[in-house]
This record gives C-alpha cells, structure tokens and sequence, in this order.
C-alpha cells in the first residue's frame, strides 16, 4: 500500500507497469495541497494465469488540483484483472479537474476484466469524469490492417502495440525504457517495432 | 397541458390545519420551497376495516394470511421469507437504513371490505384522494386499465373491455392469486426469490396487492396500464408484489405512480416486481415515483428477457427520503434488449440511490443505461450500477452512461458502477461526467433576457431531456414543471 499526500504545487507523475509480476497493487494519493497535481499512467499485460487486484484511491482536499488516471491493459489466457477505483472530491476543494479512464483489451475468451471507476463528489464546482471499456480489438481496425495485407496475428500485434503505446509514450524516459525492456522479455510481440520509436 | 390531470387540485385546500405547520417546520427558505411544492401531501383519517398491530412476527404474518384466506403453499413461502428476513443482516453499503425500526411499522392494514370496478362504488374519502391525484379522469383519457392501491389493499381495478376480450389479464395481485393459482404458482418468486435480499425477504413475509398482468401471445396492448399506489396512513409499510408476464410477440407498457401525505414519522415501502418477457415481447415500466420526503422506498425489480425479447425500464425518482432501487434485467435469450433509463433528483434531506443492473448470459445481447441526476439544498444522488457478461455471451453489447448535475457545495452526487466482463468477443462502454450549471450556458441565456433561476430551470430540463423524452407526456410536463419549482432560489 503506498500512501502519497501533494503538498502546494507539487507535481507527481506514478508511471505504473504490471507484467503478472505482482498479484496485488494498492495507491492511495491524497491532493491535499493547492493547485497540486498527479497522474497515474498504467500498463497492464497479464498472461496465463496472472490475476491483480488493484486499487486506486485518489482523494482531492486542496483547491484547483488536478488528477488523471489512465489504465491500458491488455489480457490475455486467463488473465483476471479486478480493477477498483475511486475519485473521491471532498467539500470545499474547489476548481478540481479529475479523469478516471480504464481500457481493457481482452484477447482470449478466458480472460477476465472487472472494472469499478466510482466517484463520489461533495463539491460542485469542479469537472470530473469517468470512462471504462472492456472488449476485443476493433473490428473495423482489423479488416483495415487486413485488407493492406497483413495476417490476422500481425494485424492484432500492430493494433495492440499501438494501444500500450500511446500511454506509454507519456511516460519519462527512464521509465519508458524500462517497460519497453519488461514488455519486451514478458511478451516480445508486443513491443517489437516499440523499440524504433 | 389541459387535461394534465397530475396538476389539478391545490392541496392546500384539502391539508388538514395541523399539517400545515409541516411547512413552518423548515427552517429556511429553500426547503420551504420544497415542502410547499409537494402537493400530494394531504392525508386523510384513516378508515381500515382490518390492521395488524404494530411490529412484525410470525403473528403479523400469519393474520395477513388467515385474512386473506390463503392456500397453504403461500402461507408457507410467507414464514419461510420471514425466517430469511429476521437471518440476514441490514445493506452494509448505500444509504444509512438504521433509523428504520421494524417494530414501529403497521404491515397490513385494509382500508375498505372489497375492491371495485367503478369508480362510484369507491368510499368517499379514498375517491376522493384519486379524484386530486387525478386519476378517474387519467383513466378516461389515455389509459388501457387503472389499478389503484391505498395501504395495503387495491382498492380499485379495472381494464377497458377491448382488452379483456382479447385475453388480456390485469388483476390486483391477491385476486390474480385466487383466480388464476396454476399461472401464479409457475412464476411468483421464480424471478425474484424471497432469498434475494433482506427487503425482498421482507416482501414476500407481508406482500399485499400490487398488479398482476398476463398479455396473452402476440396481443400488443398499445395504451398503458397504469397503477397508483398511495400511502396514506401514519408508520405504514406498503409492500405490493407485482407480476408481469408477457407472452410470445406481445407488447405491454406498465406506469406505475406513488404519492404519500407528509408525516413527521417515517413510512416503508418495500415493493417487489417481477417481470418475464417471453421470445419476441416486449415490456416497458415505467415509474414516478414521488412519494413524500418521509418514505423510505427500498424496492426490487427484476425482469427475465428470453430469446429476441425487450424490457425497456424508465424509473424517475423524485420524491421519498431514501431510495435504493436497481432496476435488473437478465438477458436469458439469444439477442433479448434491456435498456434503463434512470433520472434523479434529490433535494433537501434526500437521497437517491438509483441506477441499474444488466446481466449478459446469451449472446448477441445489447444493452444500454442511461442516468440522469440532479442534486440540490444538499441533496445526495448515486447511481449505482453493474453490467456482468458471462463466458459465451459472444458478440454482446453495452453501453452505460450516467451524467450528474450538482448544483450547489452542499450537494453531493457519486457514481459507483461495475463492469465485469467474461467473455472476449464484447464491446463494453461506460462513460460518467458530474458537472455544475455551466457558466456560458447561463450567460447566454441571462444575455437573452432570462433571469438566472429561469435560466437555471431550462439548463436542468435540457440536461434530463432525453429521459423525459421517454416519458408519457403528460408526466413529462409534470417532472418538467416540479424540477423548475424545486429549483427556485437554488442560484445566485
């Protein structure tokens, strides 16, 4: 459980990645300060029998802060993510911007995604939202790939690349090469053409 | 609307004096508006012909019983759902029901000997409580059928004769029990089980009325059957049991309204609907449920929807203190359609936790959730909702969106919804956004010679349009106009 409180001002980045290598993650940040901000960027990749449970708690006391939260998971065999989160806007922490998003790709039919994004707002003046998708790779995005003449494989590795990443471009730099190199030892496919960027 | 039948009667005329010091009770201004605005809060002297004593036990439940004449088997599911009631323990989550106490509560009362067909034949006093509610003259105009329960019994029932020839069947539960016990016995509790959860436990102890309705194969009943379920004496449960059976190809919509006079003690209204929509039909329910700021409304509803099927719930919440109510619907069948659409509005001292449950469990099955709510004077909404796909519920779609509007720091409005997800070959959508009156939205419209609370009211009714789109239009233009009363004074 890592508990983080924001001071005034301060800025924190959690660039969050997940290769099965854990079977339970737990972040609780509290914006306590003005005009503090964070954001939670996080890849997920499981496969055969990964499961996580994760848990994000995002609490705002401070006025004009900020948080954005962003899971892109990919899963496969029969992985089982349940993913629980939780903006919550106390009384008086005016001006607070929050996004809770989540994005489960699931690749297998025995593959599970549980996604709860709950907000609970005591503030009025303040923007917040949430969106969640589970579902397999688009369709439409497939034929496409398909029709130029790329195999079915090819076709979805391409597509899920590129879903992992468009997060994974906002992490720093050291980190970005660390889950390139962990993406690439946990599953060489998808990060095969990653390493040209 | 002229013939908007809702509006009628001013109830002040009718507010017996010391209820009307109800009003001075609020201590400021804002909830003064509120309580004024809830003009269903007349109550009459009670007149029962019948009535348990206070509190539940084996006792309550068996005279309910004995009173009603009731074969064995039911008499029998009553006791065992009082033994699943008193075992399980009260909701952990959702709104605080401990100020409930089950020993203060009257669960069955009888308000007259018999139920009737005419409208002339109903006691004086209660017609006269449908008669400012409007209802005589609603059936007239624009209804297929009117049920209408007082406390515990139906008191009044009846559906137009070119319904009846076609084997159309709309009853009070308790006849439907005597009259068609074969039907009865296949599908009550079968949707619902007294086990579900503790209120529908308590349901099934010390159900009393509600509707049933049976459409025969292919028979599209295409004006609505409505109820009208009214609360009117003091410390009262009202638990009706509502049964919906739509056979092959056939099509019902179903509205149900609910009012309660303002009483300082609260009262406790625990329904239970069970719905079967059978291959091919299609059932729409709506509810307005606006029963008074002293009423706990703890309900379940659930319908099963086989093969090609479509149940549509429209479920308003405007009125009572607390409500806890998900609409579910089970598709059981290849391609069967659910769809909810939920709009709330909490005021002072309210809460509304409402939302919706969808189970995918055949493939090719689609549905959506759409939530409205608006929160105001320290209101509290929650949309609460889960959407689950099994394994094999191959190419199922769903999508879900609740949007809040909150409109002052007093407020507060949550949003706890659940996707759990199966199945591989699914398109799964959820999308939430809580937000205030806009700024430049209020601008233009005050730029355009609207005062602020006008402009206020006409930002609110766009925001909830597309549910109220969905709703009867004599009932939109009703929601339309409380949501403008209640909103009065609630900016600047």
């Amino acid at each position: 459980m890592e508990d983080i409180s924001l001071k005034q001002n301060q800025q924190l980045l959690i660039p969050l990645l997940w290769i099965g290598d854990k079977e339970e993650i737990s972040i609780n940040v509290k914006l306590i300060g003005n005009n503090s901000k964070l954001t939670i960027l996080g890849l997920l990749v499981g496969k055969n029998d990964d499961t996580l449970q994760l848990r994000i708690n995002v609490t705002h006391k401070g006025k004009d802060t900020k948080s954005e939260v962003i899971l892109k998971g990919v899963l496969k065999d029969r992985t089982k993510v349940n993913f629980e989160g939780l903006v919550k806007i106390e009384n008086g922490a005016k001006q607070t911007n929050a996004w809770l998003g989540s994005n489960f790709l699931l690749l297998s039919d025995q593959a599970k995604g549980r996604a709860v994004p709950s907000l609970e707002i005591l503030e009025n003046d303040i923007k917040a939202g949430h969106a969640a998708t589970v579902g397999k790779v688009n369709e439409i995005e497939m034929f496409y790939l398909m029709s130029r003449g790329l195999s079915e494989t090819q076709s979805k590795e391409l597509i899920v690349e590129g879903f992992l990443q468009s997060l994974m471009n906002r992490f720093p730099d050291k980190e970005k090469m660390a889950a390139l190199r962990l993406l690439g030892n946990a599953s060489t496919r998808y990060t095969r053409s990653a390493n040209i960027s | 609307m002229s013939n908007n039948a809702l509006v009628k009667n001013d109830y002040k005329q009718s507010l017996p004096k010391g209820k009307q010091s109800l009003q001075s009770l609020a201590s400021n201004k804002e909830s003064k508006i509120v309580v004024k605005d809830y003009k269903y809060g007349f109550f009459k002297p009670e007149t029962s012909v019948f009535k348990t004593p206070k509190g539940l036990s084996s006792k309550t439940v068996e005279a309910i019983s004995h009173f009603k004449g009731e074969k064995k088997w039911m008499r029998d599911l009553r006791f065992k759902a009082l033994g699943i009631f008193q075992e399980k323990v009260m909701p952990t989550w959702g709104a605080d029901l401990s100020n409930i106490n089950f020993d203060e509560i009257y669960y069955y009362l009888s308000p007259t000997e018999k139920k009737v067909k005419t409208w002339e034949e109903v006691p004086a006093d209660i017609k006269d409580t449908y008669d400012k509610i409007g209802i005589p003259e609603a059936e007239k105009k624009f209804l297929a059928g009117v049920g209408a329960q007082y406390d515990s019994e139906v008191v009044y029932h009846n559906l137009k004769k070119q319904w009846e020839d076609k084997g159309v069947i709309f009853l009070d539960t308790d006849t439907a029990l005597k009259k068609y016990p074969e039907v009865f016995k296949q599908y009550f509790g079968t949707v619902i089980p007294a086990g579900d959860n503790k209120f529908a436990a308590l349901n099934s102890a010390v159900w009393s009325g509600g509707s049933f309705v049976y459409v025969p194969k292919g028979v599209q009943v295409d004006i609505p059957l409505q109820a009208y379920f009214r609360i009117n004496a003091a410390n009262m449960g009202q638990f009706e049991r509502t049964l919906i059976i739509a056979e092959e190809g056939s099509f019902v919509h179903y509205i149900e309204g609910c009012t309660a006079p303002v009483y300082s003690t609260d009262s406790l209204h625990s329904a239970v609907v069970e719905i079967i929509v059978k291959k091919g039909a299609r059932v729409r329910y709506t509810t307005i449920q606006n029963w008074s700021n002293n009423v706990y409304n703890l309900v379940t509803k659930r319908a099963f929807v086989e093969e090609e099927g479509v149940m549509e719930w429209v479920d308003g919440n405007l009125g009572s203190k607390v409500t806890m109510k998900y609409p579910s619907i089970y598709l059981m069948g290849k391609g069967a359609k659910g769809e909810v659409l939920s709009l709330a509005f909490a005021g002072k001292g309210q809460y509304q936790d409402a939302g919706g449950k969808v189970f995918h469990l055949a493939p090719f099955t689609t549905s959506t959730i759409t939530s409205k709510s608006v929160s105001v004077y320290g209101g509290r909404t929650s949309y609460r909702g889960m959407v689950r796909v099994n394994r094999g519920a191959k190419g199922s779609k769903s999508f879900v969106r609740c949007d809040a509007l909150i409109l002052d720091e007093k407020s507060r409005t949550d949003t706890y919804p659940t996707n759990d997800i199966n199945e591989e070959d699914v398109t799964i959508g959820h999308e939430a956004s809580v937000s205030k009156i806009g700024e430049e939205q209020l601008f233009y419209l005050m730029s355009r010679g609207l005062d602020e609370a006008k402009a206020a009211s006409l930002i609110v009714n766009g925001f909830i349009e597309p549910i109220i789109k969905q709703i009867p239009l004599e009932y939109a233009v009703e929601l339309n106009r409380l949501i403008e009363l209640s909103m009065e004074g609630s900016v600047g």
